[in-house]
């Protein structure tokens, strides 16, 4: 039977934050944009832990606060909690001055709502969604141009001159295409899961010192919440839930033989954490990969005729929590790429190289390669997760305390309770190896 | 992570394995919505063979919604009504033995809050 071949201008693959922005951007200009996503709608299958970057948003719907965005908390307090097994906590908290509330910097959010938004937007300037599609390939020509997909559907061939792929962490279509020869890394891979745990405004208010609901924290939490091993916990709090969960390394789950949901369920017995979800219904459990693997396991962002943004090209900064910002500025970035080859009508390699041009002249490219080692060092330095949180609230402890004997001797006791843990030349090593990791030296 | 028979467990202190606490994860998936596909599922065991050969079973315990379990007669189970189709099996699987495809378009794990 012959059916009529159906043609786009562009090809987006997922309907997360880097693709709704790519086709929100491409759309605006007049490109007929095909939004294809898996999920029976955009956010289905997103869970994060976390906030959203206004100046990201802005890059791509400069009136966005007028669209009203379902944010869910400005984030007004940020920080890190260090947690040890003996029951205490030392929060490291920062609120006030650069954190204000309106319009915030960052906001923290639910990806089901945030992504159904966004997509909508993108929607409105004319890109057509196409949810519950699954796509499984490529179509090419002899020479390796891709000038469509496959999906899963009945005769689900979609053909455009340009694909932009934002499927997400496992990326089997990067894979597929030889953007890249090798699959993740489990030692480089997050394992997050997280519970939404549902309670009321004002207990949330009270629990975390927030005056009102347009005040918010975010917090990340080290130490005994994974066990002293390779893994980082956090804290959002949202209107009337919490997203409390936490990061594992994949290979540490692997190795240790852990079970990822008895571990957050020991995070969320902790003494120091318990009163904070006390009585809290659970809404929802969930987990999802993050690709840490950085500058060092990024694909080949770009080939004839398709390009790769979000966590399919491994865009994320573990330590600063960023990754949400990067998919939608790359999003927008293959966008304007699309955008130019159209007007070119040149859609080869060559062309679309661009598209990492513009990465490199903004923040993505170079924060990723100046992390470029950082998985490495958090794979090979537990003591960042062990050791240091667990003196530190000791020492802090002892400081704090009156013990009726000579500042002298405690100060002794305090270096003793670091050097029996960490000689001084291993902390000095353990503090040069993370300033190299940050800076990139 | 060393793959294939190289694989190496490591063990926690006791007093660590004493302090995770035993939790039910049915109790947890009930509150996970989800699209099932009953005609296929999206993930199967490539080779049982391989399985029985490896030593720690680690998908047993990583996944983070408790689809591999083994049997009584030792064989590897899989409840891919459970999967939130988040790639740690894919990769995490010591031997590879894993066969992992998307869910077909609009199935599968359907998040409310994400």
């Amino acid at each position: 039977m012959n059916h009529e071949k159906i043609q786009f201008d562009a090809i987006v693959v997922g309907a997360g934050l880097a693709g709704s922005a790519a086709a929100m951007v491409m759309a605006r200009e007049g490109l007929n944009v095909a939004l294809v996503e898996r999920g029976n709608k955009p956010g289905a299958k997103n869970y994060f832990g976390g906030a959203i970057y206004t100046h990201a948003i802005a890059e791509v719907l400069p009136d966005f606060m007028e669209r009203r965005p379902p944010f869910e908390r400005p984030v007004t307090q940020a920080g890190f909690w260090f947690l040890a097994a003996d029951g205490s906590l030392t929060k490291m908290v920062t609120q006030g001055g650069k954190l204000k509330a309106e319009p915030a910097d960052a906001y923290t959010a639910l990806r089901a709502t945030f992504d159904l938004w966004w997509a909508k937007q993108a929607q409105e300037v004319g890109a057509f969604l196409i949810p519950k599609t699954t796509v499984v390939d490529f179509i090419r020509e002899e020479d390796g141009q891709v000038i469509g997909v496959v999906t899963d559907r009945p005769q689900g061939e979609m053909y455009a001159p340009v694909v932009i792929i934002c499927e997400g962490v496992n990326n089997l279509l990067a894979q597929k295409l030889g953007l890249i020869n090798h699959d993740l890394e489990p030692a480089h891979i997050a394992l997050a899961f997280k519970q939404v745990i549902s309670l009321p405004t004002e207990t949330i208010n009270a629990r975390f010192g927030l005056p009102d609901e347009n005040h918010g924290l975010a917090a990340s939490v080290l130490g005994d919440v994974s066990l002293g091993l390779p893994g980082m916990g956090f804290i959002y709090t949202n209107r009337n839930t919490l997203s409390v969960g936490l990061g594992v390394m994949l290979s540490t789950l692997a190795e240790y033989q852990l079970k990822p949901y008895e571990v957050l369920e020991r995070y969320l017995a902790h003494p120091a954490i318990a009163p904070l979800v006390k009585d809290g219904q659970l809404l929802e459990y969930g987990g999802h990969l993050i690709p840490e693997g950085g500058y060092r396991e990024m694909p080949k962002l770009y080939t004839g005729g398709a390009m790769i943004a979000g966590d399919a090209a491994a865009m994320v900064n573990a330590l600063h929590w960023e990754g949400t910002n990067m998919a939608i500025v790359a999003g927008r970035l293959a966008g304007e790429t699309a955008i130019e080859a159209h007007q070119q009508g040149d859609f080869s390699a060559k062309t679309l190289a661009h598209y990492e041009d513009r990465l490199k002249e903004g923040f993505i490219l170079p924060d990723l390669k100046q992390y470029r080692n950082f998985a490495h060092f958090l794979d090979t330095h537990p003591e960042f997760m062990g050791t240091y949180p667990a003196f530190l609230n000791e020492a802090l402890g002892d400081f704090f305390s009156a013990y009726g004997k000579p500042k002298k001797q405690l100060f002794a006791e305090m270096y003793g309770a670091l050097t029996g843990r960490r000689n001084l030349f291993q902390a000095m090593g353990d503090i040069i190896s993370m300033g190299r990791a940050v800076m990139g030296w | 992570m060393k793959k294939g028979d190289a694989f190496e467990a490591k063990t926690l202190s006791p007093e660590l394995q004493e302090s995770l606490p035993d939790v039910y994860v049915d109790d947890l998936l009930v509150s996970i919505k989800y699209f099932l596909d009953e005609e296929q599922s999206h993930l199967w065991i490539e080779d049982h063979e391989v399985c029985e050969r490896c030593l720690h079973k680690p998908c047993i315990y990583f996944c983070p919604v408790g689809v591999y379990t083994q049997a009584q007669d030792g064989k590897i189970q899989v409840a891919y009504q459970a999967c939130v189709e988040c790639g740690s099996c894919r990769v995490g699987c010591p031997y590879g033995n894993i066969g992992w495809i998307l869910p077909r378009g609009g199935f599968g794990v359907a998040y409310k809050f994400g």
